[in-house]
């Protein structure tokens, strides 16, 4: 390890982080109050449905929120002990790709058309480390290789568009890694993908993830994919964390009435239902939202003080933590 | 000939009926616009669809599945084969006809934001097919619009409206409001729920689920999620470059899957829970070029069981099991799937906190539901 290891095992802290746009039509509270923490060489997953803000947490954890229409109006992003909200451009520019790596939700605006893929990733490279363009080259045929991309010495040379939607998302996968981050956010890295070839990205970055050491925060609506890779999940509803816990405790004992609604809604292989559960409604406007808990206009256990008071996350068990005001609901309702 | 399984056997007269179904499209190039290949798209397809049954097709992007829906409502001509509708050759049929058809067929799109006119209203929009077939006056017209807003969970009231005015959800139950316009027979539903939120899905399905029993309709379900398919198909056509390579019962189809692409789209399907432990096929490679399908098995080049056989010979769908055909040289020898069960045991108290998520509405579906049915 080169970084100076901090004796906090959290790599990275988010807490109360709000961004908002300011337009014409008012001010969306896209992120509003979000706070949750990851801990070195772990995955944690941001889970929730369109809109609810999941891209624009890691874009403002990146430092790419664009401002104006976009505004910080609060929070702190500790990441491997400094706030990256306090650092000046120069410092976040060197440490963005260098120590903190994103994938985008769609690959074809991150990758250039017009530049063979070799050049791309050496850029990268030669931008953050004193090398030569040869090393850079070496070591981008070295990146293809442990994404697992056959013939890395040709395929180095080609085009974006020549690629495979599987291959391109790899070649995604080795530009974030190039320079050995200890983060890399992955924003919904398979959701244009098939399932066969969503299986073999998934196993790629859990190899990766053990191999190259990093913290992984990945961003995905799907709760198979959730099941399948995090280790600490975290659900978000209209702009807010709802929910946090451990993937097992998600699973097996959701506190949460979106993350149980959530959960009984979606068909599963392993069940035979009749009909399926349903979450009445729609997720709010976000320039519109409920007041007292965003989530009462959907929820069947709401009565008068949820229409009033606005819940904070609060612990139901250790390490498993609720926004609801009848949390725990086996006490309130059952 | 192929031999027809129980199900098709037990129901004399199919809705519908495919043959030696194809459809190839030109691949052009240059300033001249030759021909430079074919892309064969849906190459050799057989099915039977029973009334009130639902069918789905699967298989990855590009296999084939919207162009097999979109020839059977002769929305593009086939290359070759035959699509007989309720008896009638549908291929065979002049301009007046083909518009009784459309009413007897109806699509439903994918993308609810794109499907729908944004300068029309609500209302207008689910009147169209019914002034396009001369179904009733205005004020007639206004009243099944009304009706058929409430059969989808909306109000007459959002008749006025337009399409911006609402979330995909609710977008997407205006499509089917109009689909069900002209009272169908068959819908082909491509992707009816993928744009959707995953809260609002459930809600379509149920919604499908219920217009089918009360109407009797047959479904093509196009999906990719294989959970939604299990959940609503009666039968299931897994497809892979333009052709089926496995078919049959939902039941038996999704307990014993013979072939090994079938195998390994299951395997790879995530499942939402993270104490399913499962020995996994993880598929390499990707899905070669439809310009150049591989020669015998089209599966061959990804295949774990492939053989010399598998890269001359073609299989042909062979029966597996009663109403199960399977389109493998070795199916027989292939491993039997692991069933994927459950890894969390029920816990009762999610159970009982899950089942304050029925459906609130269901009564007053039910009600509208049933005095459509007593209209009709
Ligand atoms: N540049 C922007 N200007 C104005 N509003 C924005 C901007 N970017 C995002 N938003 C709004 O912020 C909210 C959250 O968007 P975000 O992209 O984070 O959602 P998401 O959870 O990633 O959804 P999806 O699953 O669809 O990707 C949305 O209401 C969106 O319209
Ligand atoms: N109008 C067209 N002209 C040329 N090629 C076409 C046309 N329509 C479809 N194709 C090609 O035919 C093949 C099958 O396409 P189709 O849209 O039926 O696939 P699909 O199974 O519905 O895929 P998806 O899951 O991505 O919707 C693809 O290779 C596609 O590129
Ligand atoms: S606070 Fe009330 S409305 Fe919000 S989730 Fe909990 S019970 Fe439902
Ligand atoms: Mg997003
Ligand atoms: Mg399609």
């Amino acid at each position: 390890m080169t970084a100076p290891a901090a004796p906090d095992a959290k790599l990275l802290e988010v807490r109360d982080l709000r961004t908002y746009f300011v337009g014409e039509d008012g001010t969306s509270r896209a992120v509003d109050g979000v706070g949750f923490a990851l801990p070195r060489g772990r995955t944690l997953c941001l889970v929730g449905e369109s809109g609810c803000g999941k891209s624009v947490t890691a874009l403002t954890i990146m430092g790419l929120v664009p401002q104006p229409p976009g505004k910080i109006a609060s929070g702190e992003i500790v990441f491997d002990g400094r706030d990256l909200l306090k650092l000046d451009r120069e410092a976040m520019n060197d440490l963005r790709g260098n120590r903190v790596a994103m994938i985008f939700q769609e690959p074809m605006t991150s990758l250039n058309p017009a530049f063979t893929i070799g050049d791309q990733i050496a850029e990268v490279i030669l931008r953050h480390r004193k090398i030569g363009p040869r090393e850079a080259r070496e070591r981008a045929i070295e990146m293809l290789r442990r994404v697992r991309i056959p013939a890395p010495e040709q395929r180095i040379d080609e085009y974006p568009h020549k690629l495979s939607g599987g291959m391109r998302q790899r070649a995604m996968i080795a530009m974030a890694l190039a320079l050995d981050p200890q983060l890399l956010i992955a924003d919904e890295p398979t959701t244009a993908l098939d399932v066969t070839i969503q299986a073999q990205i998934l196993e790629l970055l859990r190899e990766l993830r053990a191999e190259f050491g990093m913290s992984l925060l990945l961003i995905t609506h799907d709760l198979g994919v959730v099941a399948e890779v995090a280790d600490e999940v975290a659900v978000m509803y209209a702009g807010r964390i709802v929910e946090r816990a451990d993937a097992a405790t998600l699973f097996r004992r959701p506190g949460h009435p979106y993350t149980i609604g959530l959960l009984a809604s979606i068909p599963k292989l392993t069940v035979e239902q009749d009909e399926l559960p349903v979450v009445e409604g729609a997720v709010p406007n976000p320039l519109a939202l409920p007041a007292g808990c965003r989530f009462h206009p959907r929820c069947p256990f709401a009565d008068e003080e949820c229409r009033r008071t606005d819940p904070a996350l609060a612990a139901i068990a250790p390490g498993h933590e609720v926004a609801c005001l009848k949390a725990p609901l086996e006490r309130h309702v059952l | 000939m192929v031999s027809l399984s129980n199900h098709e056997a037990t129901s004399a007269h199919p809705i519908l009926e495919v043959a030696g179904l194809v459809k190839h499209f030109p691949v052009r190039k240059g300033v001249l616009q030759r021909a430079v290949g074919q892309v064969r798209a849906v190459d050799g397809v057989d099915l039977t669809l029973a009334p009130g049954e639902t069918l789905a097709l699967v298989g990855e992007s590009g296999c084939g599945k919207s162009t097999l829906g979109r020839l059977v409502l002769r929305l593009i001509e086939p290359t070759a084969g035959s699509i007989r509708f309720e008896g009638q050759d549908i291929r065979a049929l002049g301009d007046r006809e083909l518009r009784d058809l459309r009413g007897r067929m109806q699509i439903i799109f994918q993308d609810p934001y794109a499907s729908l006119n944004p300068t029309m209203t609500v209302g207008d929009m689910i009147a169209e097919p019914l002034m396009l077939h001369g179904v009733g006056n205005a004020a007639e017209r206004r009243r099944r619009v009304a009706e058929l807003l409430g059969l989808v969970g909306l109000m007459p009231h959002h008749a006025r409206r337009f399409p911006h005015e609402f979330s995909g959800g609710q977008r997407q139950r205006i499509g089917i409001a109009r689909a069900l316009a002209v009272e169908p027979r068959l819908i082909v539903a491509d992707e009816p729920v993928s744009a959707l939120d995953v809260s609002i899905q459930a809600q379509v399905i149920n919604l499908l689920r219920d217009l089918q029993r009360r109407f009797g309709l047959s479904y093509i379900l196009i999906s990719h999620g294989l959970a939604v398919v299990k959940h609503v198909a009666d039968r299931v056509a897994v497809m892979y470059l333009g052709k089926i390579v496995e078919i049959g019962d939902k039941r038996s189809l999704f307990a014993a899957p013979r072939h090994p692409y079938t195998q390994a789209l299951l395997s790879a399907i995530p499942i939402p829970d993270p104490a399913v432990k499962r020995r996994r096929a993880i598929l390499q490679g990707d899905v070669p070029s439809p310009l150049n399908p591989p020669p015998g098995c089209r599966f061959h080049t990804r295949c774990a069981f492939a053989r010399e056989r598998c890269r001359k010979e073609e299989p042909l769908l062979e029966t597996a099991a009663a109403g199960h055909r399977v389109a493998c040289h070795f199916w027989r020898e292939v491993p039997a799937m692991e069933p994927i069960r459950a890894g969390i045991d029920a816990d009762p108290q999610l159970v009982r906190l899950q089942g304050f998520f029925r459906s609130r509405r269901r009564d007053e579906r039910d009600a509208a539901l049933a005095s459509a049915g007593a209209r009709t």
